[in-house]
């Protein structure tokens, strides 16, 4: 609550040209927003560059921001929408050519240890490039994000029920893919 | 509105989903796994079970992801991504308008946004106060172009001080940065306090976290 106060404070300094106190917002939000990013795209670089052109984004409409909601919020919606343009331009990608880098799991381990194993994470997060954009930036806010249904709707601008729908869709995608694994 | 790759949503989760041997929807064994409903079907039955299991083996692998992207995440370094991030800002700057220094004649002027940062600070160094929007107008009669300005500066007080000598405190420093660091005319700075904070902060956290 404090660091809320605090982020206004910093917000209204920014939108008023002031760019050391959006240094301050960058540094303080960015860890966070990285993570966000990562777990949508699935790769360190490109989320670097969603970042980037949140961040740049918001110091261009920070005049009109006017503090309705706070920094943090804004910056997660800003980051989540730039993301979602990122995967919608990407093409489908192949899963069969995907599926070759599996590493053979070990014969010795039960299959509950492989399920917590390297090998289902990586195996995930193909699966989670089979899912559309919208599936995914809602499963990821929801599942892995931890976010309520309220806030994932918010975030990604449509209903909660639309969220749900997709949350269901990718769960049964992501279920099926891991269960044809093993 | 934002769904271009979706089917329209007017099916909701129903139109891909699956009826269970038992008659329950698949989706609605799912929703009450995640609002973990005491239901006494749901433990007794095999296939809801069955379902389940698939989400709970799921949320395992989740886990390990989510384990993945924290430790990737602890590690990470802001710093250069920051430091390119305001390289682009510093090209894009808003300094706001040239505003006058000295007398008129002198043609001295600072931007706004830099005179802002120097009042902002003044008002800062009255222990617990923030300073927010700081915005300068031509001072004078009727606004005129007179070399003057007004101040009307936001601040965020501490909620145990006496706000009348605060504000008398807060002004008068604001007063003496402009005319003895900036040399600037002001005719009226006017404060207005738009929150009051615990003042329960330690006292070596001077200036807040910047």
């Amino acid at each position: 609550m404090v660091a809320d106060t605090d982020d206004a404070l910093f917000a209204v300094r920014a939108a008023e040209g002031d760019e050391d106190a959006f240094a301050v917002l960058v540094q303080r939000h960015a860890p966070a927003l990285i993570r966000l990013a990562t777990s949508l795209l699935g790769t360190a670089a490109e989320a670097e560059d969603a970042v980037q052109d949140a961040f740049l984004s918001a110091w261009r409409r920070l005049p009109e921001f006017q503090g309705r909601s706070a920094f943090g919020t804004w910056m997660y919606r800003i980051v989540t929408n730039r993301c979602l343009n990122v995967l919608r331009s990407r093409r489908p990608v192949a899963s069969l050519e995907a599926a070759d880098d599996v590493p053979a799991a070990e014969h010795t381990t039960s299959p509950a240890r492989i399920a917590e194993g390297r090998g289902a994470v990586r195996e995930l997060r193909e699966a989670l490039d089979l899912l559309s954009a919208e599936q995914r930036a809602c499963w990821v806010l929801r599942e892995l994000d931890g976010r309520s249904y309220e806030f994932v709707a918010d975030a990604v601008g449509i209903s909660q029920e639309a969220v749900r729908a997709r949350v269901f869709r990718a769960r049964r995608s992501l279920t099926q893919a891991l269960g044809a694994w093993r | 509105m934002t769904d271009r790759t979706d089917p329209p949503n007017n099916a909701s989760a129903q139109a891909d989903d699956e009826l269970l041997p038992c008659g329950r929807l698949l989706s609605r064994t799912w929703d009450d796994w995640e609002r973990q409903t005491d239901d006494p079907h749901l433990r007794s039955c095999p296939h809801c079970r069955q379902a389940v299991h698939g989400l709970d083996d799921l949320e395992s692998v989740v886990r390990g992801l989510r384990e993945e992207t924290d430790s990737s995440a602890a590690g990470y370094d802001t710093e250069p991504l920051t430091r390119r991030i305001m390289d682009v800002v510093r090209l894009e700057l808003r300094p706001g308008r040239p505003l006058p220094l000295g007398e008129p004649a002198e043609d001295l002027w600072i931007m706004e946004a830099v005179a802002a940062r120097a009042l902002r600070a003044a008002a800062e160094t009255v222990p617990g106060v923030r300073a927010g929007s700081c915005r300068l107008r031509d001072g004078g009669d009727g606004g005129g172009d007179d070399g003057t300005v007004e101040v009307r500066l936001d601040i965020h007080a501490p909620a145990d001080a006496p706000l009348p000598e605060l504000a008398a405190r807060v002004r008068e420093r604001v007063w003496e940065a402009a005319d003895r660091e900036l040399g600037m005319g002001v005719t009226a700075v006017d404060i207005r306090v738009t929150d009051l904070v615990p003042s329960s902060m330690p006292d070596d956290q001077e200036g807040g976290t910047a």
